[in-house]
């Protein structure tokens, strides 16, 4: 199967980046060394858009992919950006790792895309730096807040009255310290590494978004392995997922103690329910314009 | 052998004349095929390349500094610079420095700088009993200051080609030192050449002119203050403060200095579009050509074979030095920010050093090679201008290479030189 | 020669309103982008509704103007090269190392036509977020560059070709060269 190229944006030691790592050696191992290959870290093979063309075109044999910007690629991937869409991360588990995650899978499969196993990336939340502590949708009202060039994050915190700013991540820190907007989202482990926190000290745990995160080989590069290969690489990925999801939570928690040591405020939010009945129209424009994703969300509330 | 095609391929090009940025795409592309990538990833990584939003803000720096050279700015900041400082010895030596210090700070591109100013400056110069040379390597070495003092698109370049991570604020603020610092050194080598040649003196033509100049001269320089002044203070971001200084120099030179005509206006925009294209597809093709360089593993071979020789952090930045340099001496400025940032980078930060101390050696470094032959765009400009040739140029220029690379020592090896600003900024 | 000579003036003509086409098309290009930011922030300061689709139209902007106007630079040899060798060679071998330049740019431009022009095939089902066109529209100024590279070198090749085989002297070369030159 030759030498696989691995593209990854994180760096070298993020869980992610060891969790590929783990891949690699254990698929190495599983195939007797049929199946070889190297994680290329930090995206210098390009971002993850043009990783997602690569590897339908062929530059890249596997990757790691946030469900997010796939949405593109794969509609029916874009119910994981709905906000609110899990409980919370046991449910996203339960949720990625039944049928709901092997429908996804076979909706991937037809893009090029063979998702493997599910990585974890942890839940988003708002932080500010205004002092605000969010805790009621009205908090969020006339705040600029910066998200992620979708149109679901923009309608999300349109939706909670808010001003959302879609602007490119390189610029997120200095605006945040200067007052360019008032606040952001992020897991706690970005909002850490990134000193997002210096310069937004109040982070309250909205936990609005859930995306989870995929290991993925190509269908050229699957499509080259025996069914007995199919079977060990998976068994790797899979087990690979397991240690990742592991050093996620480690790290998940190292960040947040960090953040408050650093003198960060923070809230819990104990009804939610407030944030989730705005999201109504959200959901109605996701649906309208990907009607697939109507049974998708059912099958997603019926997991318990 | 992957390597050898990507780097031969481009040598090759290079020597047969083909312009810089194809000769990176051509040389990538031809790897691809050796690798049998699909040459669609050789497109899409040029096209790519181009499309990062970091590089916004360099369209619009070039933009204002073309508006404000036909707007009529750059030539109420040459008045000024004539009225402040042009009595003293080889005072016009010292106008030309100065005004590439104010100049500069605006344009952010060292070429425009030369043709600009040195259109301004060269013939006055000669006109008043200054050599062509000296007229010639005055214009041509201060050029550098456009690189150094902000706004520079070089340096959006570098925190690109850096991968992010880099505040462009912080390296905006780190290169204004330096480049205070290069021009003071410059201005003393300039008075150095022209006592020794005793070339004449203006009369001071009194405070009230200096004065009157001042005022004239604030609202076009005002562009340069609302451009960095805007990113810092976070009213804008620094690519909306790029597109606000190229509104702001509209507005000015439209309805304060009455200067602006519709063909300047034009004429700003058509060379605006040009350098923006040459530089864009540079990034584009350079991004491929990267694209191999990170496959081949060469800036992990490269930091290992520096240790190899050497593990002294003097020796091994001495030696990136010259490497730089005589890089810099052969090829364009902005192709080598995108090829050696990634390649260099990793080995100045294992020795400690700042990627913002970095960034402005790196600046300094290239710039110099601007002014070099055989490949020194600003100095073929500056030639040009003054009707001087090449050879006769560059023998009387290396008082000013001194000044020059006396103030690179400084940036090397005094860290706060370049960090003092970023630091304060900070804090 | 004469069949040459009649031809040239209404190429020239059409190669030079192709690139003024170009120019005109970046520039236009240019402007809208610098207002579209003076409307990005006049929306967040001034409305506090930040339009969303800025960025995003911003680097459709950009790719126009990279290659709009780079294909331009072509025609017109503005993009900066390295010229010592060429400086230093006989005009005829300087003209040959020029028809090498041209006709390698030319495959070069040809190329990217026809893989920028797949990609954009490729990409066109995708759509770009907030602004709702597909992603495909990225690449036709792209594809455009690549034709308009490949017609000038062409162009340019052959009438390179046509003077190295009609002018036996480097006299007869210098001659040639600098008119072409003054023509520019
Ligand atoms: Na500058
Ligand atoms: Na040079």
């Amino acid at each position: 199967a030759g030498d696989w190229k691995g593209w990854n944006i994180h760096v070298k030691d993020y869980p992610v980046s060891v969790g590929m790592e783990k891949f690699m050696e254990l698929a190495n191992k599983n195939t007797d060394g049929r199946v070889s290959g190297k994680v290329y870290h930090g995206g210098v093979l390009g971002n993850q858009a043009d990783a997602i063309s690569q590897m339908q075109l062929g530059g890249i044999d596997f990757a790691e992919f946030n469900l997010g910007p796939l949405g593109v690629s794969v509609p029916e991937t874009n119910v994981v950006s709905l906000p609110f869409i899990f409980k919370d991360m046991d449910h996203m588990h339960r949720v990625m790792d039944g049928e709901v995650g092997e429908n996804l899978s076979a909706a991937m499969s037809k893009a090029g895309i063979i998702a493997l196993s599910w990585y974890d990336s942890g839940s988003r939340s708002f932080y500010n730096n205004k002092g605000i502590a969010i805790n009621k949708p009205a908090d969020v009202k006339g705040l600029k807040f910066r998200v992620m060039n979708n149109e679901l994050f923009v309608g999300m915190v349109e939706a909670l009255g808010g001003n959302a700013t879609p602007m490119a991540f390189s610029e997120v820190y200095q605006s945040l310290k200067t007052g360019v907007v008032d606040g952001a989202e992020n897991n706690w482990p970005s909002y850490e590494s990134t000193n997002h926190f210096d310069v937004a000290g109040n982070y309250s745990a909205t936990q609005h978004l859930i995306i989870p995160e995929c290991l993925c080989v190509s269908t050229r590069a699957w499509d080259q392995l025996s069914d007995a290969d199919k079977v060990a690489v998976k068994a790797a990925a899979v087990e690979s997922a397991k240690l990742q999801r592991v050093l996620w939570a480690e790290r998940s928690a190292q960040s947040k103690a960090k953040v408050i040591a650093a003198g960060v405020k923070y809230n819990e939010i104990a009804d939610k329910s407030a944030f989730q009945d705005a999201m109504g129209p959200v959901y109605e424009m996701a649906i309208k314009k990907n009607p697939v994703l109507k049974d998708i969300i059912a099958a997603i509330k019926a997991v318990d | 052998m992957g390597l050898l095609i990507l780097l031969g391929c481009f040598a090759l090009l290079l020597v047969i004349g083909m312009p810089v940025a194809y000769a990176l795409g051509i040389a990538a592309l031809s790897s691809f095929v050796y690798e049998g990538i699909p040459l669609l990833i050789g497109f899409q990584r040029i096209v790519s390349g181009v499309s990062v939003f970091s590089l916004l803000a360099i369209p619009f720096f070039i933009f204002a500094g073309e508006l404000m050279l036909h707007g009529g700015i750059a030539s109420r900041l040459v008045s000024l610079a004539s009225s402040a400082v042009g009595w003293a010895k080889g005072g016009l030596g010292q106008v030309n420095v100065f005004s590439s210090m104010l100049f500069g700070g605006i344009s952010g591109s060292a070429v425009a700088d030369v043709s600009a100013l040195g259109s301004l400056l060269i013939p006055v110069m000669k006109e008043k009993g200054y050599s062509a040379d000296y007229a010639v390597n005055v214009t041509v070495t201060s050029s550098i200051a456009g690189i150094m003092i902000p706004p520079s698109h070089n340096m959006i370049l570098f925190v690109v080609a850096a991968g992010g991570g880099i505040s462009v604020s912080s390296l905006f603020m780190a290169g204004l030192i330096p480049g205070i610092l290069m021009c003071l050194c410059l201005g003393v080598a300039a008075r150095w050449v022209a006592i020794r040649n005793n070339f004449p003196t203006e009369k001071f033509p009194g405070w009230s002119v200096v004065l009157y100049s001042a005022i004239t001269a604030f609202p076009g320089l005002f562009t340069a203050v609302i451009i960095v002044g805007g990113a810092l203070s976070g009213v804008f971001t620094v690519t909306e403060s790029g597109a606000i200084g190229c509104i702001y120099a509209i507005v000015v030179c439209l309805l304060v200095y009455r200067s602006l005509t519709l063909d300047g206006f034009i004429t700003a925009v058509k060379g605006a579009v040009r350098t923006t294209g040459m530089v864009m597809v540079l990034v584009g093709c350079a991004s491929a050509f990267g694209y191999m360089l990170v496959l081949y593993d060469v800036p992990t071979q490269l930091t290992e074979l520096l240790y190899k020789i050497s593990d002294n952090p003097i020796i091994i930045l001495l030696m990136m030095n010259v490497m730089l340099l005589v890089l810099g001496m052969i090829m364009d400025m902005g192709a080598l920010i995108l090829i050696c940032t990634p390649i260099f980078l990793p080995v100045a930060i294992s020795l400690g050093m700042d990627p913002i101390q970095f960034g402005v050696m790196l600046m300094m470094n290239l710039g110099l090679g601007l002014c070099t032959p055989p490949v020194g765009a600003c100095l073929f400009v500056g030639c040009a201008i003054g009707g001087v040739p090449i050879q006769r140029a560059v023998r009387t220029i290396w008082p000013f290479y001194l000044a020059i690379l006396l103030t690179l020592m400084l940036i090397t090896f005094v860290p706060s030189v370049s960090l003092f600003l970023p630091n304060l900024l900070d804090n | 020669m004469d069949k040459k000579l009649s031809i040239k003036p209404i190429l020239d003509r059409i190669l030079d309103v192709l690139a003024a086409t170009g120019t005109l098309i970046s520039s236009i290009a240019m402007v809208v982008l610098v207002s579209t930011f003076g409307w990005l922030v006049y929306g967040r300061y001034i409305l506090n509704d930040t339009p969303t689709w800025v960025e995003q139209l911003a680097l459709l902007l950009i790719i126009t103007i990279a290659f709009m106007s780079s294909a331009t630079g072509v025609k017109e040899r503005t993009h900066l090269a390295v010229d010592i060798v060429p400086l230093m060679c006989s005009p005829r071998v300087k003209l040959i190392l020029r028809l090498c330049c041209d006709f390698i740019l030319g495959g070069f431009g040809l190329l990217m036509a026809i893989y920028a022009n797949d990609l954009m095939q490729f990409s066109w089902y995708k759509e770009i977020p907030l602004i709702e066109i597909p992603e495909g529209v990225r690449y036709i100024p792209v594809v455009v560059s690549g034709v308009l590279i490949t017609i000038y070198t062409t162009v340019s090749f052959i009438s390179g070709l046509l003077t190295l085989i009609t002018c036996q002297s480097n006299a007869q070369l210098l001659a040639a060269d600098s008119k072409s030159k003054t023509e520019e």
